[in-house]
């Protein structure tokens, strides 16, 4: 059976879509099937952050409407032959979307895939619900500010009640916490939430810290999930995540300011 | 078009009425002026019904209604079983006569008022038999979420977000954090508290006196439980 997560915040902005992307690549590389799935239906950013927005003929919605079949819709990713993505539709609306052939298409996938993985639009309306319904498991993208945080919380209302899980009475849905845009200086400053504060709001398990790197953007820019720059902080950090996805137990790292040695002051590293 | 100025409603008072005995107006006189010397505050400008079912018919209406204004009453009208000439008669004296069956309207509202005290009764016993009882709620109550026992004390396992609602009855014990709102006594009941292991709440609330998050700055932070004190909101430390 495929794991259907979704990447979700209730808030807009915290990087779900450069989260949905980084973690669904560090899956595939890690040998798995995974198909990321754009919900934001009208917006269409995954395939930008994917690099693949000039290979987009069909979309989500026309196989939703039976206009395209799937396989002519997914786009298969040049890095690594086991990861497709199927992106949003720019022309429609989240109300193109229903429940019924939301789930069709979700069940031919989890027969080829391991991972769904579904990058949510923001907000709490039918789009951000349709992309959670089915959901095993989400990972709940926060910033650590006190906005981020209570929309955060109010999503984990949602997946605990209006979820397919929740309607059937089935196991909840798995919660993770993944803090993004972290900065351990500007907590110490007392400027940010700290990763305790934040867990002792949500109180769900912490998945992963991804430290604010400028990395990110650059990514984002040239269509390269962050996981690929293996150098970044960033790159490491959703690496660490996939892992824990997996099953394994790795410390939590770039949690504090990191003290500046002598060289690194006199050479600016 | 409806009239804006005015409007005509039925309503309820009471009134006092006086019972006559005899159409000796002398005697009537005595007994009124002992009675208004005892409390002539009371009885000033009172409006007063008179009932003249006791006496015979050949009543000097006119009479009446002086003598009773003489001594600062407000003279309503007339009222008692009487025979519909004489109703006529009192009409065309120009006096209103105020409509009763006085026994047996008493009577229903006797029996009226004791069928509701009982019920009263009854359903004060239910209330408060379920007050005793618990609604818990395990897990944390998010953002966005209301949760109300009905009738009864609420008991939450797990912290209450902030954007959160609970509303009792009875009690609120929250076993974590209450950083939302918690809303106890919701139906008027002035022995409600409110009991929380980290009080940061939003709005706290018994018995409708309310108080915000700046007015619980003494123990902020601390486990507490808040009562009311003389209609006053109060918070004690629970440690």
């Amino acid at each position: 059976m495929a794991r259907v997560i979704v990447v979700t915040s209730g808030k807009g902005g915290v990087g779900k879509t450069t989260s949905s992307a980084a973690i669904g690549l560090g899956l595939a590389l890690k040998g798995n099937k995974v198909v990321l799935i754009d919900f934001d239906i009208g917006l269409r950013n995954l395939d930008l952050i994917m690099g693949c927005e000039r290979r987009v003929v069909y979309d989500f919605v026309n196989v939703i409407n039976g206009e395209a079949t799937l396989n002519q819709a997914l786009i298969k990713d040049k890095r690594v032959s086991s990861l497709s993505i199927l992106p949003a539709s720019q022309t429609r609306d989240k109300d193109a979307l229903n429940k019924e052939n939301v789930g069709k298409v979700l069940e031919d996938l989890g027969k080829i895939y391991d991972f769904i993985v579904c990058d949510s639009p923001a907000g709490i309306e039918a789009g951000a619900m349709m992309a959670l319904y089915y959901a095993d498991e989400a990972i709940v993208t926060t910033n650590p500010e006190v906005s981020s945080v209570r929309d955060s919380d109010r999503i984990l209302g949602m997946l605990a009640s209006r979820s397919r899980r929740a309607e059937l009475g089935l196991e909840p849905i798995k919660e993770h916490l993944l803090l993004t845009r972290y900065s351990p200086k500007r907590v110490e400053e007392g400027e940010m939430l700290s990763v305790e504060d934040v867990e002792d709001i949500l109180s769900i398990p912490l998945l992963g810290v991804i430290p604010e790197s400028q990395a990110v953007l650059k990514a984002s820019n040239a269509g390269e999930p962050v996981i690929l720059d293996t150098m970044s902080d960033a790159g490491k950090a959703y690496q660490d995540v996939v892992d824990r996805l997996l099953g394994e137990t790795i410390d939590f790292r770039f949690l504090v300011a990191e003290k500046k040695g002598i060289f690194s002051r006199m050479f600016g590293g | 078009m409806a009239d804006a100025s005015i409007e005509f409603k039925g309503s309820s008072f009471t009134l006092s009425v006086l019972h006559l005995k005899t159409l000796v107006l002398a005697d009537i006189r005595n007994d009124l002026a002992k009675k208004v010397a005892q409390a002539p505050d009371f009885f000033y400008l009172v409006p007063i019904v008179v009932n003249i079912e006791k006496i015979a018919s050949s009543v000097d209406y006119q009479a009446i209604k002086v003598l009773i204004e003489e001594f600062n009453f407000t003279f309503v009208g007339f009222t008692g079983a009487v025979s519909k000439e004489q109703r006529k008669l009192i009409r065309e004296l120009g006096f209103s006569f105020v409509n009763t069956t006085k026994v047996e309207t008493s009577q229903k509202i006797a029996i009226a008022e004791e069928a509701l005290v009982k019920e009263a009764e009854k359903t004060a016993a239910i209330a408060l038999s379920k007050l005793y009882t618990d609604k818990v709620h395990r897990g944390q109550i998010r953002s966005g979420q209301q949760v109300y026992a009905k009738d009864q004390n609420l008991v939450v396992i797990g912290s209450v977000s902030a954007g959160a609602e609970v509303i009792a009855d009875g009690n609120i014990h929250v076993y974590g954090s209450l950083r939302g709102r918690a809303i106890a006594g919701a139906k008027g009941h002035h022995k409600a508290q409110i009991y929380c292991q980290k009080l940061e709440a939003e709005l706290v609330s018994i018995n409708g006196n309310y108080w915000l998050s700046e007015s619980m700055e003494q123990h902020w932070s601390s486990p507490v439980y808040i009562h009311l004190n003389d209609n006053e909101l109060t918070s004690s430390k629970l440690i």
